[in-house]
């Protein structure tokens, strides 16, 4: 395979990149007893991508005979072509990071079980959910990515790369006859079968679903206004992510996101160390190479509070005048390459958990992203949470439940005053949309900061 | 190659399997896609997609795998793969295919100059809307524009009988923009047009239409909270209205009592003038399909007649667990088993112009963007009003900015005061302009 395709490499006349992507994904779905979904699919495909005067061109096809190939080729530059004449600032250059060589193989394919153990496994869990007291439903959601990759380009990329994703969620509903209420907890990891239980087993996500919609259920409505917060780690995750992470792609900050022209200046607080990287082992968001043939480097999104480094792709990068880190990501062959985030977190400090909540007098404990949420490029957000509890004197105490946070990600960041030694990677099935998909990760340890809590939420079920 | 004779083949061979029923349903997308961003010409792309899925039945078991490898022995070993599936899978008894339907084939739906649109006329096409867009006025900013064109195809063949094949072209422009003047900068505005045949986009209009937009929405002003009138534009309506009721008669939602509807099947559910209707034959249609997912030809569906929720949308499953037919509604691709979409979804009963609807406002406002979340179980929404309008005594007074909308979907139902009878197509939606009354604005 990659003898044929370095033969149509050769052959173009431009600047080419020539990526194969075979998937098998793998999906279970099993609702209130019954398996709802058990299907397998193969997407498999070249595309390819061309610089031609300027302005890219792209073409797609699933046809791999060398004919085919070719005429991709021809039509990738064709857009290009047609595309350059209108086309005002035209790409003088791309950025060159490290070009991938060789194979990138992180997947140990004997790490699994059977399909049919997995979906007897679930509908036993499903099945625990519903014997549960005040729980009307449950569902378990499973999906496994199998992904194979070759990536060539005229820079010398070279690369083969293989990855095993799997990711599972596992819901409760809750309904006690005047409220219903939803738990949800979710895993993601790129690895093995043994890798997806290696932080809770099925069965504690199973405990710790039916514990939040129950909690919830018996929870009250809570007022709104400027409060002390903890956030967990998956929060801090949605944060560090949706709020900071969109507004530093470079894409967005060419069109005049809030942190244009910021680099070098002071964006939180010196407690706050945000990076992305790709390497980081076991994480759903990890991309060893990414789709235009870079190898992953970690990117110092803030360091103690500065901001130092946007997010790149090889176009942005030559923009800027910086070296792409591994940061372009296509979903699948169809996907021309964007500007994506790989495992966005910030890093862990010194306070134990005890210690952050013993120090507030009045303020919540937030955990988790419920229903609803959205962030805008001025970095101001809205996040539904899924769990939430009152700390009093320095002690976590009732459950409050509906609870929205809102405010501008920055500002919320230049309040943390206590960030915890307890860095997690929690976005669990964690995918983002920005016109293609892509499986990511963020985290972050606790952090202790203020957000504008809303209150009094009806509604808060999916 | 003929994908009719690869399906076919496909089923002769299962039918070797001990199987009790398979299904091949196969389609492609050759697509063209060119984009704008700040202003300047993104990457033009072309795409050719081809797949195939198959599902099989084995006593009241079923299987489903796909691929885009598009040959015989990647047939067989999808067909193998999906007959494992079902072998380890419990059996239901709603797990059927339905009987072969009689089609009648929608008119009207491929634009037949296709094959002369290259990529070439895609990119010009994009850019006579860009162009009139930017040259309306210097202080139109666009975001994005997209033009888009795809011909599809698809293919049923299974082993009740049922052998069809359609084609459909779509050519579509999207755009989102906004203007500047100086530190004064308006909110998002959208624009979206979509048709069978290229010749019935007016690109020109729709582009002028939208620039004049974002100017009127400069210098907008907060206004002060009170209840009144909202006036929602056909977009506000697909994300504040359109949507939940396609949620609340989706069957999955009914059989997995997610749908606020399910009992209601006869019952009052907005005011005697409204109408929902689901229509998959309307010649030049881009929700028309003369067959569905399984195969089974649609209806036309009164989803809601004169007020009272009449029928759900259902496929082959959900039709069979609640003891009913299919309705046609099979929707999704070749990659998925078959789940429930709309066809051509429209909402009825309106026979006022914007104008007049206006005019007959005492106090409200114009809701032309929602952007807040909408939950289409409880059918709560609350947002923030996007380039909305405030109008008093029949006359549109300010622009207005900072406003948000809160309440309930299925209550708004029966606050309906006033329609349009004129309609925006929106993706497969067809909507007019609502006016709701008693409604609470939140100003600053």
């Amino acid at each position: 395979m990659i003898t044929k395709l370095k033969n149509i490499l050769n052959k173009s006349e431009y600047w080419t990149e020539i990526r194969y992507h075979h998937r098998q994904k793998t999906s279970i779905e099993v609702k209130n007893g019954e398996v709802n979904r058990v299907e397998d699919s193969t997407l498999a495909g070249v595309g390819i991508r061309c610089l031609v005067d300027g302005c890219w061109g792209f073409a797609a096809t699933a046809d791999m005979s060398e004919k085919a190939l070719e005429k991709a080729v021809k039509e990738a530059t064709t857009a290009a072509k047609v595309g350059s004449s209108l086309r005002k600032n035209k790409i003088e250059r791309i950025a060159e990071g490290e070009m991938a060589q060789g194979d990138y193989v992180y997947t140990d394919e004997n790490d699994d079980v059977e399909l049919k153990e997995k979906i007897n496994l679930f509908l036993e869990a499903e099945e625990f959910i519903r014997a549960k007291n005040d729980i009307i439903s449950g569902v378990v959601n499973y999906s496994k990515y199998n992904d194979k990759k070759i990536i060539l380009n005229s820079n010398g990329a070279e690369a083969t790369i293989k990855d095993i994703k799997h990711d599972i969620g596992v819901i409760s509903i809750g309904n006690n006859g005047s409220s219903q209420e939803i738990g949800s907890v979710s895993a993601g990891v790129t690895g093995g079968w043994s890798d997806l239980f290696a932080d809770k087993s099925l069965m504690d996500m199973v405990e710790e679903s039916v514990n939040i919609a129950r909690t919830k259920l018996n929870a009250e409505y809570t007022t709104g206004g400027e409060s002390t917060v903890i956030l967990d780690p998956m929060l801090v995750g949605v944060l560090a992510h949706e709020a900071i992470g969109h507004t530093v792609e470079a894409d967005f900050v060419m069109s005049g996101s809030i942190v244009q022209d910021k680099i070098g200046e002071k964006v939180a607080s010196e407690k706050i160390t945000m990076i992305d990287d790709g390497n980081v082992e076991k994480t759903a968001g990890m991309t060893l190479v990414d789709d235009e043939g870079t190898v992953a480097q970690k990117t110092t999104i803030i360091e103690n509070g500065i901001l130092k480094e946007y997010l790149h792709n090889r176009e942005s990068a030559a923009e800027f005048a910086v070296i792409p880190k591994g940061n372009a990501r296509a979903f699948t062959y169809r996907d021309e390459p964007l500007v994506r985030m790989t495992n966005t977190y910030i890093e862990e400090g010194e306070s134990s958990f005890d210690e952050m909540v013993s120090e507030i007098d009045n303020g919540y404990y937030l955990k988790g992203l419920g229903q609803g949420g959205q962030a805008d490029a001025n970095a101001e957000f809205m996040f539904g949470v899924q769990e939430a509890y009152k700390i009093e004197d320095g002690k976590i105490t009732d459950p409050v439940k509906g609870i929205t946070i809102s405010g501008q990600a920055f500002e919320v960041l230049n309040s943390v005053d206590a960030v915890g030694d307890d860095l997690k990677f929690a976005l669990g099935r964690g995918y983002c949309g920005k016109g293609q998909m892509a499986k990511v990760d963020a985290g972050g340890p606790h952090l202790r900061c203020k957000v504008k809590i809303g209150g009094q939420q009806e509604g808060d079920v999916q | 190659m003929d994908e009719m004779k690869f399906a076919n083949k496909i089923v002769e061979k299962a039918k070797k399997m001990n199987l009790d029923d398979v299904e091949v349903y196969y389609n492609s997308s050759k697509n063209l896609d060119v984009v704008w961003e700040k202003g300047d010409l993104q990457i033009p792309k072309t795409d050719l997609y081809q797949g195939f899925g198959i599902r099989v039945f084995k006593n009241g078991s079923t299987g489903f795998s796909s691929s885009n490898i598009i040959d015989e022995k990647e047939g067989e070993r999808v067909l193998k793969r999906a007959a494992e599936i079902a072998s380890i899978t419990p059996s239901e008894e709603s797990n059927i295919l339905p009987e072969k339907s009689e089609i009648e084939y929608v008119e009207d739906i491929v634009d037949e100059r296709n094959d002369d649109i290259k990529l070439v006329q895609a990119v010009e096409k994009g850019k006579e809307f860009v162009e009139n867009f930017l040259n309306y006025d210097k202080r139109v900013k666009l975001d994005t524009a997209n033009f888009n064109t795809r011909l599809n195809k698809r293919v049923i063949v299974n082993s009740k009988g049922t052998k069809a094949s359609e084609e459909k072209t779509v050519f579509e422009n999207m755009a989102m923009a906004f203007a500047r003047d100086g530190e004064n900068v308006s909110s998002f505005d959208l624009s979206f047009q979509i048709a069978c045949k290229l010749a019935d986009l007016s690109l020109k209009e729709e582009a002028e239409d939208l620039a004049k937009k974002v100017v009127n929405s400069l210098d907008a002003e907060g206004v002060e909270s009170f209840e009144g009138s909202i006036i929602l534009t056909p977009f506000s309506v697909l994300s504040i209205i359109a949507s939940p009721i396609s949620f609340a008669v989706n069957g999955e939602n009914v059989i997995n009592d997610m749908s606020p509807w399910a009992d209601k099947i006869g019952d009052k559910v907005a005011i005697p003038e409204l109408s929902v209707v689901d229509d998959a034959h309307i010649a030049g249609g881009v929700g028309s399909r003369s067959f569905d997912r399984e195969g089974v030809a649609p209806k036309k569906l009164d989803i809601i007649k004169n007020g009272k929720l009449n029928s759900f949308i259902h496929n082959t499953y959900t039709a069979h667990k609640m003891d009913t037919e299919s309705t046609g509604h099979a929707g999704g691709g070749a990659q998925s088993k078959p789940g429930i979409s709309p066809s051509n979804f429209i909402i009825n009963g309106g026979d006022k112009s914007l104008d007049e609807i206006i005019a007959d406002t005492d106090k409200g406002i114009l809701v032309n963007r929602f952007s807040g979340n909408t939950d289409p179980i409880s059918g709560d929404f609350s947002g923030v009003v996007k380039g909305g309008k405030y109008i008093e005594n029949g006359e549109i007074v300010k622009s207005i900015k900072g406003v948000m909308i809160a309440g309930n979907v299925y209550e708004l139902l029966n606050q309906i005061s006033a329609m349009t009878e004129k309609k925006q197509f929106i993706q497969n939606y067809r909507l007019p302009h609502i006016r709701f009354e008693d409604v609470s604005i939140t100003g600053e």
